[in-house]
């Protein structure tokens, strides 16, 4: 069924590509970046960052003030959507308030000027294959948000694009929906096989979906790899802190050994920190870490025998939030943030802890994550 | 190929500027060219440049007279259409509350705008007149033993057909700003306390002021350049600017009417660019 | 055991006074008799010549009614003492027709052009702004004596049109404003990245989404020319324009003639709104029709 759609090459890749509306400053500025062909790319950043310039970039609705965008291997800027078979899916969807699902879908086909047998059929087909044929003869007021992306996906991969770009293609949606169509989406982008750029400042959405997550922040990109080693090894502050599920603090570090530092913080007195291979440090240099939520354990202090290996801070509760498979404490330790702490629900209350209360955040030394 | 921005909009503009430019701007600039020119008194014209007219415009007390009382009516009739205009809007807006009956209502009101002006003020006849309707009431109900001469060829006659043909004008620009207040912005303002005056001074008011900007230009505009209600409405008894220079155009005086124009023009023009700079309509009517 | 504080709010024995449907503020009576006042005073006068015009032989401008007949409508159609009336309205409804359409493109072309900045956008707004309030007689004037002075003579459909539209297209870009910020550029980016040229982007996405409001231009178009007096008085030329006839009238006929030319022209103008409206319904069934039919 998929064999008309095309699998011809939709990778990407941006050099130097940056864009001014001013010509002072940069909403986007100096972007490289390899997308490759079929893969599910999320870009991910705050308004603002500079994402959706840059699928736009992509899409051809604008184009950079300086640097190429080549898909396929070829340099697309200047050329039409059309010409660079790219297929973009709007935010809030823009749905021809005027015409049907069918007409909708139909429309590129219709501006082709393909005769109207032929437009009904590939329309019919296609409006079959993501089920929006039971209401194809309503216009887009009529439907629900979920049946309005529906649309909207149709209507672009009609046109049999290399490369699908959607900006925030879920932010219209309920919660309950947002995660219904987002499953969707995973699945529609593995039956067309093509590229996927998803425009999002949403992490969880992100990581789900993506095969390459693209963190960005004022213009630039801050780190582009895997969901999981967006979230497992962020490169620095800002991508930890916004991929989230971190504790970050910061220090100086002392007694640099063979196998081992620490990391003397001014709200923390100090704590055990590994030495990764590759990794240079110098004795009293400022850095970050990072620990991930899920890997702190919680003792009370003075509690006998700290196990071998792992390292702490000690703080007060300031709160506590259940969230049903786990529970989040927050505490004030190690610096301005809030420390917090993901507790497994059923280890949680076998000693639960109460606001006010002393502990010791405790990890694995090894679990620690050097920032730059 | 692709256009700039600039020459899009400007290709756009250019069947608009085939309008402006020859029936617009010309025709202002002629009128301007013949206020320096001296007449032979029968209607030529011949190129001498003279200030001469305008001294005569500015030296007659006729001249300040008839500034006064169409100024006076603009005035009356700005206060009257406005007050009249924005209650009705208030009222369609946030006081009827199913909004078909309130788009009914509000086109009720426009229904007329369709019918001729001329038409709707000489409607008013039958029933101010001397042996009109009020009058004829007023005597049975021995409310008072002689007609009341006042009500027509009179300026309050003027008013009553100004009002009558121009609040049309207000209400449609201030039901538009009104209805475009979200309603959810008054449920906040009365969460936080503030009581209705509270509401109609710090958002309703300051949220339709620009309805009323625009309501207020058309109808300066058009009381400022209209002399014939007054010629009907009055009978004769208060002129108007427009009017004396449509004698002077009688009896082709042209460069005198011309000047005449000039000052008119100027003045309402004045009066617009003050308008404007209190409220920047085309920022608020494209929102 | 939550939800029972929700449930209680909607309780009608609470004891804090709620406002229900029937007790409305008092406000919404004196502002209802208001607009009672108001629209009895803008019906009133008209309906008032309406049954005047009525009236037979002995008929006069004031009540009581004397008589029913269609005597006066006679006496206009026979032209007797209306002058040239079938001409001038000939006349007024073929110019209503060339300004409405004039306007109707040239107010959506200038209204496309205005939905972003250009140089020199300010100027021509400006101008737009100074042709809607510049006094009509001026103008009229001005234009007349430029006519005289190039030596072309004035007419209805040159000199009164062009003087028209300097009347009704600032009027009319003035409500394509309010309609276009309702047309979201997203739906012709979205057209353009589906392959469709500026031409097919205008013809079947940016018209039909703001058709209701073309016709809205149309009917301001129509009515400002049918109606236009101030600027035509002077360009109409020769042939007078049907207000130039009933300004005539009412400085010459004292008789109920000019109530029935009245409920005629009103007749005329509700057929015109009747057709536009219909115009509008048909044009909203044709989409109802697409979206219901081709099952």
């Amino acid at each position: 069924m998929e064999s008309r759609v095309s699998k011809g090459k939709g990778d990407i890749e941006l050099a130097g590509v940056a864009k001014s509306y001013d010509e002072r400053t940069y909403a986007v500025d100096g972007i490289n970046l390899k997308i490759p062909d079929g893969a599910y790319c999320c870009l991910l950043g705050p308004s603002g960052c500079g994402k959706s310039t840059i699928l736009r970039m992509i899409a051809g609705h604008e184009d950079p003030t300086v640097g190429e965008i080549l898909i396929g291997g070829e340099d697309v800027v200047g050329l039409d959507p059309v010409a660079r078979r790219t297929a973009m899916m709007f935010q809030s969807y823009a749905l021809f308030p005027h015409l049907s699902v069918r007409d909708n879908v139909a429309f590129s086909l219709r501006v082709k000027g393909m005769s109207k047998a032929e437009r009904d059929r590939r329309t019919e087909e296609m409006m079959e294959k993501v089920q929006i044929l039971e209401f194809a003869d309503r216009i887009p007021s009529q439907l629900s948000g979920g049946q309005q992306q529906r649309v909207a996906l149709a209507r672009a991969a009609i046109t049999e694009p290399r490369v699908l770009l959607l900006d925030e293609p879920l932010s219209a949606l309920d919660e309950h929906l947002r995660l219904k169509m987002r499953a969707e989406l995973s699945r529609m982008q593995r039956a067309l096989g093509i590229t996927f750029i998803h425009v999002t400042h949403t992490q969880l959405e992100a990581i789900a979906l993506a095969d390459m997550v693209v963190v960005m922040d004022k213009g630039v990109i801050r780190q582009a790899g895997s969901a999981r080693e967006i979230y497992a090894a962020p490169k620095d502050r800002y991508v930890a802190e916004f991929i989230g599920g971190q504790n970050v603090i910061s220090g100086r570090v002392r007694g640099l050994g063979a196998s081992g530092a620490r990391l003397e913080g001014s709200a923390f007195p100090s704590v055990d920190i590994p030495i990764h291979a590759g990794r240079r440090l110098e004795d009293g240099q400022s850095i970050d870490i990072a620990i991930r939520r899920d890997e702190i354990n919680l003792l009370r202090p003075g509690q006998a025998g700290l196990p071998g290996g792992t390292t702490g801070v000690e703080g007060a509760i300031v709160g506590v939030e259940y969230q049903g498979n786990f529970v989040k404490v927050l505490m004030n330790a190690a610096g301005e943030d809030e420390f917090v702490a993901y507790v497994p629900e059923r280890r949680f209350f076998e000693d639960d802890f109460h606001v006010g209360d002393r502990v010791f955040a405790a990890w694995q030394v090894e679990h620690a994550h050097l920032l730059v | 190929m692709k256009l700039s921005r600039n020459a899009i909009g400007w290709l756009n503009t250019i069947p608009l500027l085939a309008v402006l430019i020859p029936f617009f701007v010309v025709p202002i600039l002629v009128v301007l060219m013949a206020s320096f020119m001296q007449t032979d008194g029968f209607g030529g014209m011949f190129m001498d440049f003279t200030l001469s007219n305008y001294a005569g415009i500015f030296t007659s007390s006729l001249t300040y007279s008839l500034y006064y009382e169409t100024i006076k009516f603009a005035v009356l009739t700005l206060i009257f259409s406005s007050v009249i205009g924005f209650w009705v809007a208030y009222f369609l807006v946030f006081h009827v509350r199913n909004p078909l009956i309130a788009m009914g209502l509000f086109l009720v009101c426009t229904v007329p705008f369709w019918t001729s002006n001329i038409i709707r003020m000489i409607s008013w006849i039958p029933l101010l007149g001397k042996e009109g309707l009020i009058n004829r009431a007023l005597l049975e109900l021995g409310l008072i033993n002689h007609p009341l001469e006042f009500l027509l060829y009179s300026s309050f006659a003027v008013v009553v057909a100004y009002v009558h043909q121009l609040t049309i004008f207000m209400i449609v620009p201030i039901f538009n700003s009104m209805a475009r207040i979200d309603k959810r912005i008054i449920e906040a303002a009365l969460d936080a306390g503030a009581s209705r005056l509270d509401i109609m001074r710090l958002i309703i008011l300051p949220m339709s002021k620009s309805g009323i900007a625009l309501g207020a230009i058309f109808v300066v505009s058009i009381v400022m350049g209209d002399f014939f209600v007054v010629k009907v409405m009055s009978g004769g008894g208060s002129a108007s600017v427009v009017g004396a220079f449509y004698e002077d155009v009688g009896v082709l005086q042209y460069p005198n009417a011309a000047a005449s124009a000039v000052v008119l023009t100027v003045l309402v023009m004045l009066m617009v660019a003050l308008i404007l700079r209190i409220v920047n309509i085309r920022r608020e009517i494209a929102r | 055991m939550t939800n029972a504080p929700s449930v209680q709010t909607v309780n009608p024995a609470r004891p804090r006074k709620r406002r229900s449907s029937g007790d409305r503020p008092w406000t919404f009576y004196v502002l209802a008799s208001l607009f009672a006042l108001y629209v009895l005073a803008l019906y009133g006068p008209m309906i008032s010549i309406y049954i005047l015009s009525f009236q037979d032989v002995r008929g006069g401008l004031v009540f009581p009614m004397r008589g029913f007949s269609f005597y006066w409508f006679n006496e206009l159609v026979m032209q007797t003492r209306a002058g040239d009336v079938a001409g001038a309205f000939k006349r007024s409804i073929c110019l209503a027709a060339l300004v409405t359409v004039i306007t109707v493109v040239f107010s959506f072309m200038a209204g496309m052009a205005f939905r972003r900045r250009f140089r020199g956008d300010t100027i021509v707004f400006y101008m737009m702004i100074g042709s809607l309030v510049a006094p009509g007689l001026v103008l009229g004037i001005g234009i007349g004596l430029g006519f005289q002075m190039l030596g072309i003579p004035t007419n209805w459909y040159t000199s009164a049109l062009g003087a028209q539209l300097s009347w009704t297209l600032p009027f009319g870009i003035l409500v394509m404003f309010a309609v276009m910020s309702r047309l979201n550029g997203n739906w012709e980016e979205a057209a353009r990245d589906l392959g469709a040229t500026p031409a097919q982007t205008t013809r079947l996405v940016v018209l039909p989404i703001l058709a209701p409001g073309l016709v809205a231009v149309a009917l301001f178009g129509f009515t400002l020319s049918y109606d236009e007096f101030a600027r035509t008085l002077q360009t109409a030329g020769s042939q007078n324009t049907l207000p130039l006839e009933i300004w005539s009238m009412t400085l010459n006929v004292t008789s109920p003639v000019l109530y029935a030319l009245g409920t005629v022209s009103t007749i005329v103008s509700f057929v015109i709104i009747g057709i536009s409206l219909g115009m509008i319904v048909l044009l909203q069934r044709r989409i109802a029709a697409r979206k219901s039919g081709n099952q």
